[in-house]
């Protein structure tokens, strides 16, 4: 299966509707998507960063640094109420597309 | 992890461009060694794990520049979003705490609205005064020609008019220059009542000169001069407002001054002067005079004004017209010798002899807002000690320490704005009541307002005195040790020995500071109370004065003026009420005309003639005054036709020219001609105080109006037994009805005219008093503060003495010792500053010295008791205090 590339805004998304569930590392972020997504869409993990940088400019998400379970430090990434109303308008337009697709590909 | 939104308000972490760089480094590089050791783990050795890693990474370095950049802004957003926030709530945490000290924010607000308020206004009166722009084109180039006894800068006078052709002709430094001289003409109305307008007759060029262009109409040229059928006049705008109403179309018609018709050839735009309140131009001729080789150069009458050429200083100028002055002196020696001419800035001739008094005031002003800085610093110390519970407290839970500083100056700051801002509306009424008293010297200021300039000053002032009372108070609470303050119950001495030392130092400070300025005001009230006690040679009371002039074809003959007055004096002699009534050319307190003197029979220098002043009196003048007759007698009615003319002198002309006593019968000569004709002494009369109420009699002529009618001008002095203002209508009808169209004007009581001379000095003294009054209470305050602190925390100290046996007496003493132990050394070292000041004021004192002892005891005692007053209360509560429930209270 060749991995899809991802549409843009869709990564914003994938990343918000992740960290809505639990705060985490740009790793563990990276390996979530690979995860479920069952390898099918390729997240470039250079692309993540940028992508947490700017969502964190506009407030979507928040970083603190912290440990992990090895003791370790990483910078872990909480989603904000900003965050989560933007996801919440991001999944209904995303529905919206979704359904407007499968009406021009499956004429009823 | 949730983290606590205040404590993100508290925590004031910054990162710098490397710790940023430092994070994503970390941060990336863990991502990779995650993925790395993932791939070891699936099998693959150490190396190509991490290659792969970095392959499907992507371009790690790209990643890394882009992330640091976009951490670094939003850093920066994020910290200026905190910033304000924190400000935010600072403001809002100041307002809640306020609240809560009602009497500490209402005493601060007060006080800071008092002596921001005192600043504010006289810095705007100051602004107008010494800054006002002055209504020419590029007023800084503007400068006064002035002339003066060699070797006396102070004594300034006019200039002679061919001294001022000469030297125009011979200068090189001005683009301009310019003259003019007094004018008053009567303007005369169909329908309306004459009116005596101030004026002056100007060179045509001084338009040009001071670079002012008319609004309406044109400003002179030289044909104006020459043509003496079609005669010009130029309205200044005021006048054409009040006059005129703004009629446009007068301009090019014509009006009627003294009896003659002017053609109205243009209007100036508003607020343009000569600085001597002139309210019309006519033309002059300077070429005139020249003719009278007498008059020419003797008569000194032209004020001169110009523009100096550009590149050229003030200095350069006023060294060159010295040389030319010089020069003249030397070719012109009878009528040059011991003159020099001058060269000042406009600005310092019009607003100079204000700038010391304004800076002495606002000296005063600036001396009591540091007092209430002092005040309000100590009460912020007291408050500090009692919340240094809540600053520990607040310091454990992530508060920095600059964070408390902060947050307390803010409190501090949005006090002081406050106090400021009432304070700048407090300005506004204090400067119109500040204004009444004196309006007539200082009408220039009636420009000062509240505007840019003036709420800039006050809000600097405002966030200056907040930081000065706030952030040392702030500094000393933010040192808390948290154990430290919770041990203490709220009442932490840690630190409470250096707390104790300001508290007092402050205190030591304002009772100095205030005590300077009360020994300001004593001083000055003295000189006041010195004045009006003063003999002045004349009585006061119940005498009207009104100033009438003969203008117009009509009165070219000196028959005419005398048929005039004498009709009209008799006619207000006949007035009930009026026992005299008399006239003088100059009013005392109004002005000084002086001429030279000779003595016949004596040798004369004629290179250093003595003053002599100059008046021309007429009627019951000395009557009207009760001015005593000393010797020999006045003026009666074979003076007016005898062959040889009368002259009447003042005491301290005939003790300085005639030592041996012989004056009655002796001739003298006057003028600048030294082969006119003699006149005799008829009288002596005692000595007046006539330039001014502070300055000693000077010697005096008194010539017969009658035989010397070419003053125009004749103040009418009316004795009354009643109220003066009674026969003011009387005086009015009595020139309506000898010649309908002249003017009366300037109908007052003399003891106004008076008053207005003494209104400088009431001005500063009344300024001095308010600001010493203010200064004291709140020394006052400041003290009862420290002391009911004092006592607030000592009352466990207190209850246990007293349960030991001491008595309440005790206890008092040791409050008022304390009170008084610091004040004195406040008093000391007051008295002490107040002295060293001295010279300074010994300019505008009168009758009594700097250091008067008598002003020093009074203010000594004075303050004495109110700092005994201010320690009562807080002794009486010391005594009051009951030894069980003081050792009880936390």
């Amino acid at each position: 299966m060749t991995k899809r590339d991802l549409l843009p805004g869709l990564l914003d998304m994938l990343v918000l509707k992740t960290l809505s569930a639990q705060t985490m590392h740009g790793y563990g972020i990276a390996q979530h998507l690979q995860r479920l997504s069952k390898d099918v869409i390729s997240v470039e993990e250079g692309s993540l960063y940028p992508a947490l940088q700017r969502m964190r400019q506009k407030g979507w998400v928040k970083a603190e640094w912290g440990m992990t379970p090895n003791n370790q430090r990483a910078r872990y990434y909480t989603i904000t109420t900003a965050g989560r109303k933007q996801l919440g308008e991001q999944e209904d337009g995303y529905a919206e597309l979704m359904a407007g697709v499968r009406r021009i590909m499956k004429p009823a | 992890m949730s983290k606590h939104k205040s404590k993100d308000v508290l925590r004031g972490a910054t990162r710098t461009q490397s710790g940023i760089a430092r994070d994503i480094d970390e941060e990336l590089s863990f991502h990779l060694d995650m993925r790395t050791r993932e791939l070891v783990h699936e099998g693959m050795d150490e190396q190509a794990a991490r290659t792969r890693a970095q392959k499907e990474f992507g371009d790690v370095d790209f990643t890394r520049r882009y992330c640091a950049s976009m951490d670094a802004q939003t850093e920066r957003r994020e910290r200026s979003a905190t910033v304000i926030a924190e400000f935010l709530h600072d403001v809002r945490y100041a307002f809640r705490t306020l609240r809560r000290s009602k009497g500490f924010a209402a005493v601060s607000l007060f006080t800071l609205a008092l002596a921001i308020g005192a600043n504010t206004a006289l810095f705007s009166v100051a602004r107008a005064v010494l800054f006002k722009p002055l209504p020419y084109g590029n007023p800084e180039r503007v400068v006064q020609l002035q002339d003066h006894p060699v070797g006396d800068a102070t004594e300034t006078y006019s200039l002679a008019p061919a001294n001022f052709v000469d030297i125009r002709q011979q200068q090189v430094s001005f683009a301009d220059l310019a003259a003019f001289s007094g004018f008053t003409p009567t303007l005369q109305r169909e329908g309306a009542d004459p009116e005596i307008i101030r004026g002056a007759q100007v060179t045509p060029d001084i338009f040009r000169t001071l670079a002012v262009p008319a609004q309406h109409g044109r400003t002179f040229s030289a044909s104006d001069t020459t043509s003496a059928t079609a005669k010009q006049t130029i309205l200044s705008h005021a006048l054409w407002e009040r006059v005129f109403g703004s009629d446009a179309t007068i301009v090019g018609r014509s009006i009627t001054l003294d009896g003659e018709r002017y053609t109205v050839a243009g209007i100036m735009p508003p607020h343009f002067a000569l600085g001597i309140d002139d309210q019309l131009w006519v033309p002059y001729r300077v070429s005139e005079p020249l003719a009278d080789m007498v008059r020419a150069r003797r008569q000194h009458y032209l004020r001169v004004v110009g523009r100096l050429k550009a590149g050229v200083t003030l200095e350069q100028a006023r060294t060159e017209i010295a040389t030319v002055s010089q020069r003249l002196a030397a070719q012109y020696p009878e009528a040059n010798a011991g003159t020099l001419t001058t060269v000042r800035s406009m600005r310092d001739v019009l607003s100079g002899a204000y700038s010391k008094p304004l800076l002495l005031l606002q000296c005063a002003a600036f001396a009591v807002l540091l007092i209430a800085c002092a005040n309000l610093a100590n009460l912020t110390l007291s408050r500090s000690v009692a919340r240094s519970r809540e600053m520990a407290v607040r310091a454990a839970l992530g508060a920095g320490r600059f964070r408390l500083i902060r947050q307390l100056t803010t409190e501090s700051l949005v006090l002081s704005i406050a106090g400021g801002a009432t304070g700048a509306l407090l300005a506004g009424v204090l400067m119109r009541r500040l204004l009444a008293i004196n309006p007539e010297a200082l009408k220039t200021m009636y420009n000062a307002g509240l505007d840019a300039w003036v709420f800039t000053f006050s809000l600097v002032i405002s966030v200056a005195t907040g930081l000065l009372f706030g952030l040392a108070p702030a500094i000393g609470a933010s040192r808390t040790n948290l154990s430290d303050a919770l041990k203490q119950g709220g009442r932490g001495s840690s630190g409470g020995r250096s707390r104790d030392v300001a508290s007092r130092v402050l205190v030591v400070t304002q009772t100095a500071l205030a005590v300077t300025l009360l020994v300001t005001a004593g001083l000055l009230m003295r000189s006041f109370g010195a004045l009006t006690n003063t003999s002045l040679g004349y009585s006061t009371d119940h005498i009207l004065t009104a100033q009438l002039q003969t203008t117009g074809a009509r009165y070219d003959s000196a028959s005419a003026v005398n048929q005039f007055y004498s009709s009209v004096l008799e006619q207000i002699a006949a007035t009930p009420g009026v026992t005299a009534v008399g006239g003088a050319t100059v009013l005392p307190t109004r002005g000084r005309l002086s001429t030279k003197l000779r003595v016949v029979g004596e040798p004369t220098d004629e290179s250093n003639l003595p003053d002599l002043g100059y008046q021309a009196v007429r009627g019951d003048y000395f009557k009207a005054l009760q001015i005593p007759v000393v010797q020999g007698r006045l003026y009666d009615a074979t003076d007016d036709t005898s062959p040889e003319e009368a002259v009447i002198i003042n005491e301290t002309a005939a003790r300085r020219f005639f030592p041996r006593n012989d004056a009655i019968g002796r001739q003298i000569r006057i003028g600048p001609d030294q082969n006119s004709p003699p006149l005799r002494i008829i009288g002596v009369v005692g000595d007046t105080r006539d330039q001014s109420v502070d300055m000693p009699a000077k010697p005096t002529m008194f010539a017969s109006h009658t035989r010397e009618t070419w003053d125009p001008t004749l103040n009418v002095v009316i004795r009354t037994t009643g109220n003066p203002e009674s026969v003011a209508s009387a005086v009015r009808a009595a020139v309506r009805q000898h010649d309908a169209t002249l003017a009366v004007r300037d109908i007052r009581s003399f003891e106004d005219v008076i008053g207005a001379s003494l209104a400088p000095r009431r001005f500063a003294l009344g300024l001095a008093g308010t600001f010493a009054t203010v200064a004291i209470l709140l020394a006052a305050i400041g003290i009862y503060g420290v002391l009911a602190y004092s006592v607030s925390v000592r009352t466990r100290d207190f209850g246990v003495r007293m349960a030991l046996g001491a008595s309440s007496r005790t206890v008092l003493a040791m409050v008022l010792k304390d009170g008084l132990l610091w004040s004195s050394i406040g008093l000391v070292l007051g008295l002490g500053v107040a002295m060293g000041l001295g010279r300074l004021l010994s300019g505008m004192l009168y009758g009594v010295g700097a250091h008067d002892p008598l002003t020093y005891v009074v203010v000594a005692l004075g303050q004495l008791a109110v700092v005994v007053a201010a320690c009562t209360l807080p002794a009486l509560r010391a005594t009051r205090v009951d030894p069980l429930t003081s050792m009880r209270a936390d």
